[in-house]
């Protein structure tokens, strides 16, 4: 029979918002029922279907034109009101926009560091400040790959999945657990994951998953590398994309052997 | 690009579903962002984005009632939703045309409240707690609505299908 009442609970379980407890609960319903899981079927057919029907739009060129300008006009009219110094307004003007619209403020929330969790969570959440997400900004892991090569002793797996919906897109140093790391920088929609992988110390075992701060956080290991990875994409998309990690790992032989 | 231009210009675009109307939308939205750039204050879960398209969101409903409601019965530009068609077999991207055709129809259709959800979510990729900002309806309300507009969505696609 059909669950009705369950099915706005399997469109939340794939997009990603439901709580743990509840997505177990979720997924072990949908191991047993076909009617629910023919529901997910449609529903995933559905979402590609509608994303596909409604695409990113690109505004014309003198649309920005005409906000910049008009936004000059704003501020030269508000710096005449408040007759601030020049110094000043220059200070305020080149901070404005990025200021109001972009997302500094993330960084203020986060407590300081405790563990290696907090760390990692605390570099994704500095990258998203204007300016700071990648030191080497490419799609091309072989422009990417390389570039560590100058800044560390190791050269970090790099790999671009935007066949899969998740386009590399930089690389940047890091600073974890007082070691200088890889950081690499995936694209989904309009979130981003930072991918943070270092050579596996004899005996170093992977750190503890979770979400925090509208953060998850997954890590694994392999014979060769310690992960993170960490976004504010719900868990079945992260744990998809650190599939196709492990995968491409696997298939380039440093990943798990057993 | 200016920050949030594409998203803001897509939500305008899709709400107001007419290319003029988006853009002047667009424009009185980032001069209201100016203006009241003190009301971000980032506290909490706060994002600029969901608090820069709520703006926008809100500058397309009162641009709507200015023009009379002119922009509800506007036409549909459908160059904006005639990319290619992936894929080589003639049949299966004649029934994709289809679906998508009549999905855009159905997407169009949807009263505003189940159409700026279905936007948010799948257009903007927004999480419910943003929506829930950007809307002003509380997270289950998100949940809700986002589960009839595909239940209609999906109703619309019944016929095309022919299942």
């Amino acid at each position: 029979m059909r669950h009705p009442d369950l099915e706005m609970q399997v469109d939340a379980w794939l997009d990603g918002e439901l709580p743990a407890v509840e997505a177990g609960e979720i997924e072990a319903h949908l191991e047993r029922c076909p009617q629910c899981a023919r529901f997910r079927e449609e529903r995933l057919a559905l979402r590609h279907a509608v994303r596909t029907a409604l695409p990113q739009l690109t505004p014309s060129a003198t649309l920005e034109a005409r906000v910049r300008r008009q936004l000059k006009d704003a501020r030269v009219r508000e710096r005449a009101r408040a007759g601030l110094g020049t110094r000043q307004w220059m200070a305020i003007a080149a901070s404005l926009l990025i200021v109001a619209l972009g997302s500094w403020q993330l960084g203020r929330q986060q407590p300081h560091a405790t563990d290696l969790g907090d760390e990692v969570l605390r570099s994704h959440v500095r990258a998203l400040m204007p300016g700071h997400l990648t030191d080497v900004l490419s799609s091309d892991q072989h422009t990417v790959k390389p570039w560590f090569n100058g800044v560390l002793d190791y050269s970090p797996p790099v790999y671009d999945f935007a066949g899969r919906g998740y386009p590399l897109i930089g690389g940047r140093l890091e600073y974890i657990g007082g070691k200088k790391v890889a950081a690499l920088v995936y694209g989904r929609r309009k979130h981003l994951i930072t991918v943070l992988v270092w050579p596996r110390a004899q005996g170093e075992s992977a750190g503890k998953a979770g979400f925090r701060q509208g953060y998850n956080l997954l890590s694994w290991t392999t014979p060769s590398y310690v992960y993170w990875i960490t976004s504010d994409l719900g868990r079945p998309e992260l744990t998809e994309f650190s599939t196709l990690l492990r995968e491409a790992d696997a298939m380039a032989g440093v990943g798990p052997k057993e | 690009m200016l920050p949030h231009l594409g998203e803001a210009y897509s939500l305008a675009r899709y709400l107001t579903r007419n290319d003029h109307d988006a853009e002047d939308v667009v424009q009185d939205a980032y001069l209201r962002a100016f203006t009241y750039r003190e009301t971000f204050r980032g506290e909490g879960s706060q994002s600029a984005r969901a608090w820069f398209l709520t703006i926008v969101r809100n500058t397309a409903f009162s641009w709507k009632r200015k023009s009379g409601n002119r922009v509800e019965v506007a036409e549909f530009d459908e160059t904006h939703h005639s990319e290619a068609v992936a894929g080589n077999h003639p049949e299966a991207a004649m029934l994709r045309t289809a679906e998508r055709e009549a999905l855009a129809d159905a997407i169009e259709q949807l009263p505003t409240e189940f159409r700026e959800v279905i936007v948010l979510r799948e257009v903007e990729g927004l999480s419910y707690r943003e929506i829930s900002e950007v809307v002003g309806v509380p997270a289950g309300t998100v949940m809700s609505r986002l589960s009839r507009a595909r239940e209609r969505l999906q109703r619309a696609l019944l016929p095309v299908r022919g299942d």
